[in-house]
């Protein structure tokens, strides 16, 4: 099939960069320099449009922008660029934001070099035959090492990167070989315009004018507005209301879009759950045989309990929940009631920092204040009946007679380290019970090692030992595999006698008696001393394995006169009053939301 | 029975004295040295011109308390001071048994100025101790030893105070169960008719504060601090010093009428920067500003202003506050009384909550009196924001 015309003018192309190797300061710099967006108009890194982008300096959930460009020779093109998430979570929406791509800008940190991230998410777009542009990035700092990185690119990856861009996109040096590199190697699209429709979703986005904006890359064929749309997955139609494409400064509805181009519809559609990153989008009259590879459900890995503090504010929560799903079909949640926290909700996550993005945004933008259990993977549970269940609340894990396999997920996962830190992360790999798979040579002073580990190890802070033993340089980037059978046991927490259901874990064996100890000195330190002695209990079935005391309380009292200062007096009771209001009551113990977060915050001994 | 009827009200009055030789490393309270002599005499005019302002109006009352406090009342010169005490006889009509106390502290007082306070009608007089170790005076900041301490007692006893406390304080750096017996068994021996103890409470702005890493592990514990509160409770009753608030104790018949007041709702009426005063159902407090209170005094019409906290104390409010004092003292609160002042039962507004503090012997119900045990009074703060409401707080409310 010959490309059009109007395909030879299109270059569609992603970015690639670990955290921090400034993917969003290059885009801004490719934006500016199409003038596209006139550099006073622009605010710091357009792309990011999320306040926690920001300041993460992370990007949530692709973005795509189509940019209008005129080479040195005067040919005009439209470039659309299409920025995806760099965290380990968003793996599978960065694999399909890169099938929406002929080609990859792979940048790297002149001083840094490739990271775990970075190599994993090349090797997403290489597995799915993009052109990989590398680009150094950061020239500007003074240890920056050009030929040693574009050295690096080469062994490791496999590509040609001598005489690659090497820019800084903070200053702006060098931004027209990447225009220049984007022309040249990336491949124009191809796709028949007459063939039966077919568009890839590789995002959407809940507006509360349009319904949801849906993302797509037209592969073949041609979608207009007002045709009859079909999702090839979940089979639900729509007729599309507006097609057009992505500008700087948002929708531009053209009317149509045909096979190569990047755009966007609107269809009325009421829920971004209806349009999977992934689907296939197909004409409803005349429907492609088969859909485009690849499509997954998204599937949350990571769970926890996410209670209001003020028990009076669950309708609140859950109003914000849903307002967070309507743009998030990865995130899911469903209301569960804790004996200790009350109503709330147990969610589930693609990971520990889609985890902690969502709380935030519930803190921040719904300004609520939450308590937080214990993040859990999700175990697989064979009955000795033989029925298998999968457990995500350690609440529900079953009883040890009742089980005939009790499995849990194991990841591969890679980190890439400066060599000198190597043994302290393979101790910590093993202490997590880590199966040692191969160590890769990068180079000289970097290495790549390969580990089966469990997940439910990760999410307990693993990110925070990698990078306290690193000093920060290692990267960790981790798939799930599979379920593997494990020596698993249920950890309970009893307070003056009574169990704290919000506060069981499941746990390894080997592991069950230190987190046990650790748990409970940490409630110890901070639940209240209370009228009468509290005595702490962790426990696996009826078996006691650690045991701590929280004293009676015996001082509390403002001893002075203030010379007749009584509306200090007041003050402070008055303030103490209202700290109460907001304890919960663990059976017969007050404890306040603080000390609760304080207890489940996850943290290691180092 | 012959009473002498006096349809004058009774009021306690309060002067603050914000000077001191040296700031104590615990000290939160508005003092500090002087700078020279003019600005102690340029305050004392302006405590004078001010109570001068209440003259009139305070013709209707008759105040039987005066109290001045500080700071250290007695760091400033004789002059000045007797300049003061005559101001306070000239404005106010005392009654004629007033009972009249002066803080002093030890090394700070001359049997010459003691014998003119005594003339003048300063009746009683508290000292500040706190120790009888040196090495714990150290630590607090104190600029005394006990020698100075017992020099100056026995002056006071010389010049005719037959009325003198002592203050002391547990909980302090260095000090041991056996070293804080040790100092009450000194003070006991020398016989005050008054003691004061006070739990030390490390309060934000004090060199403590700042040093509290440092001084942290110098510190008693929470369960020895109120081993040594309950010890001494016991052991202060055993030398013949009757516990009747939560810090203070006395020989019978010698509680410090003036501070009863604070505890008894009663009114009483403050002078000088930072001073507080419950007059007309209003809680009031001046500025802490020595130089904008001096200012607002000297300049007739000043716009400086010199009240910086004001508020009516609303009939709620005024029943949280009573039942907030009256369980501060052994006395406690009696039922009747409580009806009788706010047309309700205590009972049936608070009773409900009491029972689990009867029950672990943290408060006592005898002939319609509920007052709190000292193991009671030790978590006061605990007990008293578990039965008030937040109603009981008046206007503070944190809802508003």
């Amino acid at each position: 099939m010959p490309q059009t015309e109007k395909q030879k003018h299109i270059r569609n192309f992603s970015i690639i960069a670990h955290i921090d190797h400034g993917k969003s300061t290059l885009a801004d710099r490719i934006l500016e320099f199409s003038n596209t967006v006139a550099k006073r108009d622009m605010e710091e890194q357009l792309l990011d449009d999320m306040d926690l982008e920001k300041e993460r300096g992370i990007t949530i959930k692709a973005r795509a922008v189509r940019i209008d460009y005129t080479a040195p020779d005067g040919e005009v093109y439209a470039l659309n660029m299409i920025d995806t998430p760099g965290h380990v979570d968003f793996n599978y929406e960065v694999s399909r934001s890169l099938n929406a791509c002929e080609g990859a800008l792979l940048v790297v940190d002149a001083t840094q070099g490739i990271e775990a991230q970075t190599l994993a998410n090349a090797y997403l777009a290489v597995d799915a035959g993009l052109e990989i542009v590398p680009v150094v990035n950061k020239i500007d700092l003074p240890s920056a090492d050009v030929p040693r990185v574009q050295q690096e690119i080469e062994d490791v990856i496999g590509i040609p990167a001598e005489g690659c861009p090497a820019v800084s996109a903070k200053t702006g040096v060098n931004i027209e070989s990447v225009m220049e590199a984007i022309i040249r190697d990336v491949p124009a699209p191809e796709g028949d315009e007459n063939a039966p429709l077919r568009c890839l979703i590789f995002d959407s986005v809940y507006n509360s004018y349009l319904g949801v904006v849906v993302y797509i890359r037209v592969m073949e064929g041609t979608l207009k507005a007002g045709d009859r749309i079909k999702l090839m997955h979940t089979g639900a139609e729509f007729d599309t209301v507006e097609v057009g494409t992505m500008e700087p400064f948002g929708l531009h509805s053209t009317g149509i879009l045909s096979a190569g181009e990047v755009g966007y519809f609107t269809a009325s559609i009421k829920n971004v759950s209806d349009t999977r990153v992934g689907d296939t989008v197909t004409a409803a009259e005349m429907p492609a045989a088969e859909p485009l590879p690849g499509f997954k459900k998204v599937q949350s890995m990571v769970y926890a309990g996410i209670y209001p503090a003020d028990g009076a504010r669950y309708n609140e929560t859950k109003d914000a929940l849903e307002k967070l799903q309507l743009n998030d079909a990865a995130f899911s949640f469903e209301p569960e009631t804790s004996i200790a926290l009350g109503f709330g909700f147990r969610c589930g996550f693609l990971g520990l920092l889609h985890m902690e993005i969502i709380e935030e945004r519930l803190e921040r933008e719904f300004n609520l204040d939450l308590i937080t259990t214990a993040p859990s993977v999700i175990y697989e549970i064979t009955k000795k009946n033989g029925e298998v269940i999968y457990i995500d609340n350690p609440t529900n894990y079953p009883a040890p007679d009742e089980i005939d396999v009790a499995a849990e997920p194991i990841v591969a996962a890679s980190v890439i380290t400066p060599t000198e830190y190597v043994g302290g992360i393979m101790d910590l790999c093993q202490d997590r019970r880590g199966t040692f798979l191969d160590m890769k040579y990068i180079d000289t002073e970097r290495v790549e090692l390969h580990y089966k580990l469990p997940l439910n190890e990760i999410i307990y802070d693993f990110f925070d030992a990698l990078k306290s033993r690193s000093r920060g340089y290692a990267s960790l980037d981790y798939e799930f595999e599979g379920y593997v059978p494990s020596e698993l046991v249920k950890l309970d927490f009893l307070l003056n006698g009574e169990m704290v259901d919000a506060l069981t874990f499941i746990v390894h064996q080997e592991k069950a008696y230190g987190r046990a100890r650790k748990i409970a000195e940490k409630l110890k330190d901070n639940i209240p001393r209370q009228l009468f002695e509290v005595p702490i209990q962790a426990a696996i079935g009826s078996k006691i394995i650690a045991r701590e005391t929280v004293k009676a309380l015996r001082k509390d009292v403002l001893a002075k006169c203030y010379g007749g200062d009584i509306t200090r007096k007041k003050k402070l009771l008055e303030k103490q009053k209202e700290g109460k209001k907001k304890m919960r009551q663990l059976g017969s113990v007050q404890v306040s939301p603080e000390a609760f977060m304080a207890v489940l915050k996850l943290d290691d001994d180092n | 029975m012959p009473m002498i009827m006096t349809d004058k009200k009774r009021l306690g009055i309060y002067i603050h004295i914000p000077f001191c030789l040296s700031k104590c490393a615990y000290c939160d309270f508005n003092s500090g040295p002087a700078p020279d002599g003019a600005c102690i005499t340029r305050y004392v005019n302006a405590l004078i011109a001010h109570m001068e302002r209440y003259r009139v109006g305070a013709k209707l009352y008759e105040p039987n308390t005066v109290f001045i406090g500080g700071g250290t009342p007695t760091s400033i010169p004789i002059a000045e001071l007797t300049r003061l005490v005559k101001a306070v006889k000239h404005n106010f009509r005392l009654t004629r048994n007033a009972e009249f106390s002066i803080e002093a502290n030890p090394a700070t007082v001359e049997y010459d100025g003691l014998v003119k306070l005594k003339r003048l009608g300063v009746n009683r007089i508290s000292f500040g101790l706190q120790s009888a170790h040196d090495n714990e005076l150290e630590a607090l900041g104190r600029m005394h030893t006990r020698k100075d301490f017992a020099r100056s007692f026995k002056m006071a006893r010389d010049a005719g105070f037959d009325n003198i406390n002592v203050d002391l304080m547990f909980g302090i750096p260095h000090q041991t169960m056996e070293s804080l017996l040790h100092t009450l068994r000194y003070v006991g021996r020398l016989g005050p008719e008054h003691i004061s103890l006070y739990d030390l409470k490390i309060e934000p702005g004090t060199k403590f504060y700042q040093n509290y890493d440092e001084i942290k592990h110098l510190l008693p514990d929470e369960d020895l601090d109120a081993d040594m509160y309950l010890q001494a409770v016991e052991y202060l009753k055993e030398m013949g010093y009757y516990q009747y608030e939560i810090s203070n104790f006395a020989r019978p018949g010698r509680m410090c009428m003036h501070n009863l007041k604070y505890w008894n709702c009663e009114e009483y009426l403050g002078f000088g920067v930072s001073a507080h005063s419950y007059f007309n159902g209003n809680r009031f407090a001046f500025t802490p500003d020595r130089e904008k209170y001096c200012r607002a005094i000297e300049v007739p019409g000043s716009p400086i202003r010199l009240t910086v906290e004001n508020e009516a104390v609303e009939e709620r409010e005024r029943l949280g506050e009573y039942i907030m004092l009256r369980l501060r003292l052994t006395e406690g609160l009696d039922t009747s009384e409580f009806i009788r002042r706010f047309g309700a039962s205590f009972d049936a507004l608070y009773g409900d909550k009491l029972t689990r503090f009867l029950k672990g012997g943290y408060m006592t119900y005898q002939n319609g009196r509920y007052a709190l045990t000292p193991q009671g009074m030790f978590i006061s703060n605990y007990i008293l924001s578990e039965i008030l409401e937040f109603e009981d707080f008046g206007k503070y409310m944190f809802g508003n």
